[in-house]
């Protein structure tokens, strides 16, 4: 989670780090803080600042996250060897570690080996019953093995203990969408709207999964947290003005007659905003975005 | 910042020297032997001072005040993180590893 402030920010710095010449190591420290993603770029950066030891020694005792970090980048991207000598590396400064055991068992998962990587993650579970990582990597092997219904029902049992998880809910919602079980995933939104909210991403994502559901009281709900999310995102959400036109617009045809003002009057607006949107942005697809709109006032 | 910080040592010693005063006030009433009702006036003006000088400094003295509005440029959230807890690794990204050059030493 990252503000556009922030966002902007690491976006200068990652052109400048591409380029050779911006500050890799706190590059590398946001990646870390933003959870990213960008597994090849930190293999490629990481492991050329870990080559020079005088780099090494500039970083001081992060150098053991930033192995971490290169070890499960590396493995993201199939460059087992690399993975490993950090692997290595760090077994050799802390022998007997929790947190090294589960970079093994992420060793043996990246390679396809399931099994071990399954009895790792459950020695580490009965040395440390509380581990919670290891519980979610449980979790990744039964999805990357494409058993979703072996990963709800962990992910269900790791919920009942670690409840405040977020991102535990976020996974489930996702996971309960790929089976299309539309209404335990709307639970799970409820939850991350209860837990977070502020989150615009949260109201909207709920009200996708009712619109999804249809029906006349599933699609009132809709509106309503499509709504909400555009509030809280003041209008600059998208997504969420295109959901509540289509939902207004569904809404409209399946009442026939009886049109309520409220609902047509949503929708002029949220379509007018798209319209401003388009006119500022990108002028040229402005005339196809109205005709759209146009179609589902009728 | 330095100047606010000495205006809420300012107002600290306002309120000190306020302290100072009605206890010796509290003293000549003693000796006087007259009831104490009050503080003189002078002490509660000197006290709403140094309340107003003491307010200023703790609301500049930390820093700036960070946003909270969820829908403000500044503070709107722009992505969610990628739940890299749960990251699985046989994705199609699998079948072209990344090239990295042979004989790498990362511990010399």
């Amino acid at each position: 989670m990252e503000s556009a402030a922030t966002r902007s920010h690491f976006e200068k710095l990652e052109s400048k780090v591409d380029e050779g010449v911006g500050n890799v190591i706190e590059w590398l420290a946001l990646v870390r803080r933003f959870k990213l993603r960008r597994s090849e770029k930190v293999t490629t950066h990481g492991c050329a600042l870990l080559r020079d030891s005088s780099l090494r020694r500039k970083l001081g005792s992060e150098v053991w996250t930033v192995y971490e970090q290169v070890a499960i980048a590396a493995m993201d991207c199939q460059c087992l060897d690399v993975s490993k000598m950090c692997i290595e590396v760090l077994i050799a400064k802390f022998p007997n570690s929790a947190r090294v055991g589960r970079l093994e068992g992420m060793l043996y998962e990246a390679k396809g080996q399931w099994q071990q990587a399954e009895t790792k993650y459950q020695t580490l579970l009965e040395l440390q019953p509380s581990d919670a990582f290891a519980y979610k990597r449980k979790v990744a092997i039964a999805k990357a093995q494409g058993n979703l219904g072996a990963a709800i029902e962990a992910l269900k049992q790791y919920l009942d203990t670690f409840m405040a998880d977020q991102e535990a809910w976020r996974e489930l919602a996702e996971i309960y969408i790929a089976l299309q079980k539309y209404s335990q995933a709307a639970f799970c939104y409820e939850e991350l709207i209860l837990m977070e909210t502020a989150n615009a991403t949260w109201h909207l994502m709920y009200a996708e999964v009712q619109y999804t559901l249809g029906g006349l009281e599933n699609l009132r709900i809709a509106r309503k947290y499509y709504a909400s999310a555009i509030k809280l995102s003041a209008g600059k959400n998208l997504r969420s003005l295109y959901g509540l036109c289509m939902c207004s617009a569904v809404l409209s045809q399946t009442k026939g007659r009886a049109k309520d003002e409220e609902g047509t009057e949503l929708q002029s607006l949220a379509s007018s905003v798209i319209m401003k949107k388009y006119k500022e942005k990108c002028p040229n697809k402005a005339r196809l975005v109205t005709s759209f709109l146009e179609k589902q006032k009728l | 910042m330095a100047v606010d910080l000495v205006v809420g040592l300012l107002g600290i010693a306002a309120l000190g020297h306020a302290a100072f005063s009605t206890v010796q006030y509290r003293n000549i009433l003693k000796v006087t032997e007259e009831a104490f009702l009050w503080p003189p006036f002078y002490v509660i003006i000197e006290i709403c001072i140094s309340l107003v000088l003491c307010f200023w400094a703790a609301l500049r003295v930390p820093g700036q005040f960070l946003p909270v509005l969820p829908d403000l440029e500044e503070d709107r959230l722009a992505q969610l993180t990628e739940n890299v807890d749960f990251m699985t690794f046989n994705h199609r990204g699998r079948i072209f590893p990344l090239k990295i050059d042979e004989g790498l030493n990362l511990n010399d």
